[in-house]
């Protein structure tokens, strides 16, 4: 019966361990949360919708409001008389999808012929158009009573893109890739703070930024590398960089640098048994809530909070932005939120290494 | 100016007292051996002294250096070989020394020079260029030595350097250490008392937390056993005898024909030639001399490996 003996003894080891009990059951639980959350639940986010009304009629000023009253939308103002100027504020990202009511609106309606409403989004963000379509047809056909019958088109605004769902994807994975390096970061200092390395190395004159220094400088190359496959292989899978590709990449440097400096303080507090448990404990809701695999339109505002705050959702939205078609004005912001959240991340390392160098 | 100066330096951990009040005083060029049980606060001295704990209270200094004040300034004078020996595994020879060797500020070629004068003096030539993983407990200690060495430092801590060696790599290295007598101030823990015995100018004992004893390892034998001792191996000892020598020494003890006598003062040949003149057979007689390990049991009432 020796299994048996074993087999208690690394339950007790299980059991009596706490960070690993907390990982086993807590990252369930953490993801069952994070889901819910951001699935939106019965609190979630009404999409934010803008109308180009091209009929002006009484009927199509009735819809709007009907479709004012939806839960699920949330309509945006002013209401588009022409076209053109909802086209340029998609394209600067002002607004992120339009529902376009064509002439001939009201005349469709009372001959009872085939009404043809447009939904229009961004090509690289076809989520929240696939999101809303169910919802206008729904309440198309409710307003409009049967017949006449109601055709919603899904159409993406014109653009270089070839696969949009490429375009999408590709920058949320790209960041959750170097959020890898929280852990590989991690696991490097608390492994050498643990072989007692680092205690040998502190008897040195080495001050606490060239500890910094030694152990972020090597994931320099690591990042270069990392996002130049990850961009050979996006554009192999078909990703279309309209924008400025240095953008992209100055963006990718940035976050991978922030990931690291997360990989430090972590690998300065925690034990390296623990370290795998709590950088993931981090990395996948974030991941998450941070847009890196499907859209954060829907989210609840708390939550959207959470990951503004956060550097990877900006990260996460520049990038998409800049590979099609931004101009650098549009995620200026973000890169001054990645550059604070990189210095405030080093120079807390600094302190930790300060205070961990005497105890 | 000491070497090493220590004032009333104390550190406690909550409500564990484990360095209490030591004052010690290392001269340069000295090679000052800190024994103590397990737990006894040799290391937590050290460590202060590396800059690695700040102390609660009292001061320590390293060449007139404070290092609580001026650590960077402590460190470049230092070097350290810690009772682990943690090199960077995947690292060869040369790389371990250059790292701690430019990290001193040694430039690339001063580094190369130095690392080559140790390897050689180390025996690890032949095995420099390879991985440090695939070294011996005995390889790694003796680089763990030489990466001490590399900055040239004017002090050195040697924490228990010979621990867990085979006696051929204990001999090697405890013979280098005696070659830098003189040139290096060091201070060594070590739990072989033979090794301090020999090693030694003066040893410290310290036990919890304080420097029960001190001096040089021929003052602590005669301050701490005030008796000598002379064992003799008889054959025939009479009743008549015992009581006589009962009567002339401090103490006797006897055990299969062998005797043991303890006294201040004793003089070998009159011992032997009353013994034969009572007709006691001597097989064999020598003099004692107490070890420093009796010192050391004496003075902390513990065996070492506790």
């Amino acid at each position: 019966m020796n299994f048996w003996e074993i087999g208690k003894r690394n339950l007790k080891e299980i059991y009596r361990n706490p960070v690993l009990l907390g990982f086993l059951l807590g990252m369930p639980i953490a993801f069952m949360l994070v889901f819910i959350a951001a699935a939106g639940g019965a609190q979630a986010s009404p999409i934010a919708l803008s109308i180009v009304d091209e009929d002006r009629s009484q009927n199509s000023s009735a819809f709007i409001q009907y479709l004012g009253h939806v839960d699920a939308i949330e309509l945006n103002q002013p209401i588009y008389s022409e076209e053109s100027q909802a086209q340029v504020d998609l394209q600067d990202g002002r607004i992120s999808l339009y529902l376009l009511i064509p002439s001939g609106f009201q005349a469709a309606q009372h001959g009872n012929q085939t009404i043809t409403l447009e939904l229009i989004y961004k090509a690289a963000d076809p989520m929240t158009g696939l999101q809303l379509k169910p919802v206008i047809e729904a309440v198309g056909s409710q307003f409009l009573g049967v017949p006449p019958p109601l055709n919603v088109e899904l159409k993406g605004t014109e653009s270089e893109i070839k696969n949009p769902a490429v375009n999408f994807y590709f920058p949320g994975i790209a960041v959750y890739g170097l959020m890898i390096l929280i852990s590989t970061a991690a696991g490097i200092i608390a492994g050498d703070r643990e072989r007692g390395f680092l205690i040998r190395m502190f008897t040195t004159p080495a001050k606490p930024w060239d500890f910094i220094l030694g152990y972020s400088l090597p994931f320099i190359p690591v990042l270069i590398v990392s996002t130049l496959i990850y961009l050979g292989v996006g554009m192999a899978l078909g990703l279309t960089v309209v924008g400025n590709l240095g953008h992209a990449f100055l963006i990718f440097f940035l976050i991978g640098l922030c990931s690291v400096g997360i990989g430090m303080i972590v690998g300065s507090l925690v034990k390296s048994e623990s370290q795998t448990g709590i950088s993931w404990i981090f990395i996948v809701p974030m991941a998450m809530i941070s847009g890196a695999w499907f859209t954060v339109d829907r989210m609840p505002s708390a939550i959207r909070s959470i990951a503004g705050a956060l550097p990877f959702i900006h990260a996460i939205d520049a990038s998409r932005a800049v590979l099609n078609g931004s101009p650098f004005s549009a995620i200026v912001l973000d890169i001054y939120w990645l550059v604070g959240w990189t210095v405030v991340l080093f120079a807390t390392g600094i302190m930790l290494f300060r205070k961990t160098m005497v105890s | 100016m000491n070497a090493v100066q220590t004032f009333k330096l104390t550190k406690e951990f909550d409500s564990l007292v484990a360095v209490n009040g030591i004052d010690l005083e290392i001269h340069k060029g000295e090679l000052f051996s800190l024994l103590g049980p397990n737990g006894a606060g040799k290391t937590t001295t050290i460590r202060m002294l590396c800059c690695l704990l700040k102390p609660t209270r009292g001061t320590a200094s390293i060449l007139g250096y404070d290092v609580v004040r001026t650590p960077f300034a402590v460190k470049k004078l230092i070097g350290v070989s810690p009772q682990d020996t943690v090199l960077s595994e995947r690292l060869n020879c040369w790389e371990n020394l250059a790292l701690i060797g430019k990290v001193h500020g040694l430039s690339s070629n001063e580094a190369k020079a130095r690392s080559k004068e140790l390897l050689e003096t180390m025996g690890l030539m032949e095995r420099a260029k390879d991985q440090v993983r695939r070294f011996s407990g005995g390889m790694k200690r003796r680089l763990s030595i030489a990466m001490a060495l590399v900055s040239n430092p004017q002090v050195l801590f040697l924490d228990e350097p010979t621990l867990g060696l085979d006696p051929q790599a204990r001999r090697t290295i405890s013979e280098y250490i005696a070659g830098l007598k003189g040139k290096k101030t060091i201070l060594l823990t070590t739990h072989y008392m033979e090794e301090a015995d020999s090693l030694s100018d003066r040893i410290g004992i310290i036990d919890e937390g304080k420097v029960v004893a001190l001096g040089t390892p021929q003052e602590l034998k005669t301050n701490t056993f005030q008796m000598r001792t002379m064992v003799v191996s008889t054959g025939n000892l009479t009743a008549e005898v015992i009581s006589d020598l009962q009567q002339r020494y401090s103490r006797l003890e006897m055990s299969k024909g062998r005797l043991k006598i303890y006294h201040k003062e004793l003089n070998f040949q009159e011992i032997v030639d009353y013994l034969h003149s009572r007709g006691v057979a001597v097989y064999s007689a020598a003099l004692e001399q107490p070890t420093l390990e009796d010192v050391f049991i004496q003075i902390t009432g513990k065996k070492l490996r506790d």
